[in-house]
């Protein structure tokens, strides 16, 4: 099973320079990579213990304005979990409460309304991710970006301190950037 | 090994056992350390290899997942501070190379990763590890590092060598300094038995050098010595009594033979005047007895004449005297028939010839019986009696002995006779035997000398010259004459005609002294 998705995601990783060709293609594996990476986030995260209302509660990823992201993610975490939970991916809306939610992706669809769903999250024990430049800025934690036509990502961590969270140094590694107190 | 060894001196033999021994002890030893040393060492390296794998499995984790190259190279070339490593490679979790360091070779790394797993190619160690995080297999290490077991083992065998040759010399000089604790005491009984085997001084005595083993086979040394010593003065002592027993013995034997001779000189000068006399005797006898006869026939024949011319004229008493004159003549010419009988008996040849003994005393004894066909003896000759012997002597010695026998049987009631044989170890001893007058055993030494008489000339008629011609017979033949006899109960006369050798000698000396 993990072998699949660990295939899966170095395919796409492969393929995607290459299949500049066609945009859909193109849009679409991007999608892919990041739904991918967006589940291999939760092992590189320490959540404090009240990020989970109860002991047996689901490990929750929020997603808002992504659907394709987040079907494609219900594919990837069906059957699996994290920190011994199971996974739950939860459409949401704007203004929607993130309590019981313990990663949250930001669409790059949200566009000017980005800050005001971090502002939301601000402070809770929520990881933060999105797609859209400047984000890190508004209070993002992780900010996907495209570079050689590879998908790549920034790291803000004065904003996961802020909300109890610890990114470990090996994810940190692999980072573009590392945004540190500003 | 043995017979490398056999040769050498005791000293020489501690030497190279202590070498030997040490040698081999070293040996062993470094065996042991080296083999230990090069198993942990590859136990070490692995062990080493694969936390390194680990680490950089664990380091590449992160780059693998979120597929970033460029942080695996990155971490890769931290490698560069390991030389022992010499290449590495990450390979995604589809077998490609994600990223790779070489740092000494350029060699190409292996298109697909292999199962976990090391091993040894060469002077090199290979180890793939693959990667897993979260249960998930990321991808596989590759690295190759340098494997010096050769280098080490030869860095091992250089430091053994030395070590040894020092460890040897060391042993060397230690046990050519300490040996002679032990083979002094071994080489001053050596010496000492050298010296005593050269010498042959049994006086010299081994120092006990030591209380142990060596001082015992000193102390046994010197008892031996000690009791040769003794031995040998012994055997000294009594060589010196024996030689001078011999010395005497052989001047004795000397002495002896010295006697001898002048003995046998002295006999054969004897013997050769005897045989001179004997012969001039002989001859003597012989012309007296000869020309004693003439006068005597004269004697007899004109005292014969007077009796038969002169019937008348002769008176009767001058009768009885011419008988008496005539019988006198007549014994004393039958005297000189028996002298010149033995002295014929002495000269001449002796013809040997297969002689019929019984046939000769037949005829003596049919002679006897014609002279007194009055007399009635008994008288048996057994039959086949043979012997080489010169019959004439023989019959001579015969009409003795029988003679004898008719003789002094005469008296007798019922005489008896007997000519026979008898075998004494194979020789022929005949006899002649009768139941006579006999004689007294105590006079039978003069039996055989001329003229003597063991009876008066009254009772038996003889000259006494009888048995000393019958010896001079069978001594001619070599053969022996003996007699057995009773006063009273008859004689028996045994007689050889062979020589048995034994007695010849001195018979050979009676006969000349005779």
């Amino acid at each position: 099973m993990s072998l699949r998705l660990c295939a899966l995601v170095v395919s796409l990783a492969a393929v995607a320079p290459v299949s500049a060709l066609a945009q859909v293609d193109r849009a679409a594996a991007e999608t892919q990579i990041k739904a991918a990476f967006l589940y291999k986030f939760s092992g590189f995260v320490e959540w404090p213990p009240k990020a989970f209302t109860r002991p047996e509660s689901p490990f929750t990823i929020g997603v808002i304005g992504a659907d394709e992201l987040a079907a494609e993610l219900e594919q990837i975490v069906k059957g699996r979990t994290v920190l011994e939970r199971a996974v739950v991916v939860r459409r949401m809306r704007r203004g929607e409460s993130v309590a019981g939610i313990q990663m949250l992706f930001i669409g790059q669809a949200e566009g000017a309304r980005l800050a005001e769903i971090l502002a939301v999250a601000k402070g809770q024990s929520v990881l933060t991710v999105t797609e859209s430049e400047d984000a890190l800025a508004h209070g993002s934690m992780i900010n996907f970006v495209f570079v050689d036509d590879k998908v790549r990502f920034d790291v803000a961590l004065p904003q996961a301190e802020r909300g109890a969270l610890k990114i470990s140094a090996r994810l940190l590694a692999v980072a573009r950037k590392v945004l540190t107190s500003s | 090994m043995r017979r490398l060894i056999a040769p050498l001196s005791v000293r020489q033999k501690l030497l190279a056992v202590v070498l030997v021994t040490t040698l081999t002890a070293l040996l062993v030893a470094i065996a042991v350390m080296v083999g230990f040393d090069l198993r942990t060492y590859r136990q070490s390296l692995i062990s080493d290899m694969t936390t390194q794998a680990d680490l950089l499995g664990r380091t590449t984790a992160p780059a693998l997942t979120f597929d970033d190259p460029r942080v695996a190279q990155e971490n890769l070339e931290l490698l560069h501070y390991r030389p022992q490593i010499r290449a590495a490679a990450i390979y995604n979790a589809r077998g490609k190379i994600f990223a790779s360091y070489s740092g000494t070779d350029g060699r190409e790394f292996p298109k697909l990763p292999e199962a976990d797993g090391t091993r040894i190619e060469g002077n090199e160690l290979v180890l793939f590890k693959r990667i897993v995080d979260s249960r998930e297999i990321l991808g596989t290490v590759y690295l190759r590092a340098d494997y010096e077991l050769y280098d080490r083992l030869v860095g091992y065998l250089g430091i053994a060598a030395i070590v040894a040759a020092i460890a040897m010399l060391v042993a060397y000089v230690l046990s050519r300094q300490l040996q002679h604790i032990v083979t002094s005491p071994l080489l001053a009984i050596a010496g000492v038995a050298r010296e005593v085997t050269e010498k042959r001084t049994f006086s010299l005595r081994a120092p006990k050098l030591s209380k142990d083993e060596i001082g015992m086979l000193a102390e046994s040394f010197n008892t031996m010595l000690a009791e040769i010593e003794r031995a040998t003065r012994d055997l000294q002592a009594s060589n010196e009594v024996l030689g001078r027993e011999i010395a005497e013995h052989n001047r004795a034997e000397q002495e002896i033979l010295r006697l001898n001779t002048e003995l046998e000189q002295r006999v054969k000068e004897r013997t050769a005047q005897l045989e001179y006399t004997n012969g001039e005797l002989e001859a003597f006898c012989y012309s007296v007895s000869h020309d004693l006869r003439a006068p005597l026939r004269a004697i007899d024949g004109f005292s014969q004449a007077l009796l038969e011319d002169f019937p008348k004229d002769v008176p009767e008493e001058a009768r009885r005297y011419l008988s008496r004159i005539r019988s006198s003549t007549q014994r004393m010419g039958q005297l000189i028939e028996d002298l010149l009988n033995l002295s014929r008996v002495s000269r001449g040849g002796l013809e040997r010839r297969d002689a019929d003994i019984s046939e000769l005393a037949r005829q003596v004894v049919t002679e006897l019986q014609t002279r007194e066909p009055q007399r009635k003896v008994d008288i048996s000759v057994w039959d086949g009696m043979r012997a080489n012997a010169d019959s004439r002597l023989l019959r001579a010695a015969l009409e003795n002995l029988i003679g004898n026998a008719w003789k002094f049987s005469s008296k007798t009631d019922q005489p008896r006779i007997e000519i026979g044989s008898l075998s004494d170890d194979g020789r022929a001893v005949f006899y002649v035997r009768d139941n006579g007058a006999g004689f007294d055993m105590a006079y039978a030494n003069k039996l055989f000398g001329a003229f003597q008489r063991l009876h008066s000339g009254n009772e038996y008629q003889g000259t006494g010259i009888g048995l000393a011609t019958v010896q001079r017979i069978v001594h001619r033949h070599g053969g022996r004459i003996w007699a057995d006899a009773k006063p009273g109960k008859g004689a028996a006369f045994y007689f050889t005609l062979e020589s048995d050798g034994v007695e010849k000698a001195g018979r050979d000396m009676a006969e000349a002294q005779a």
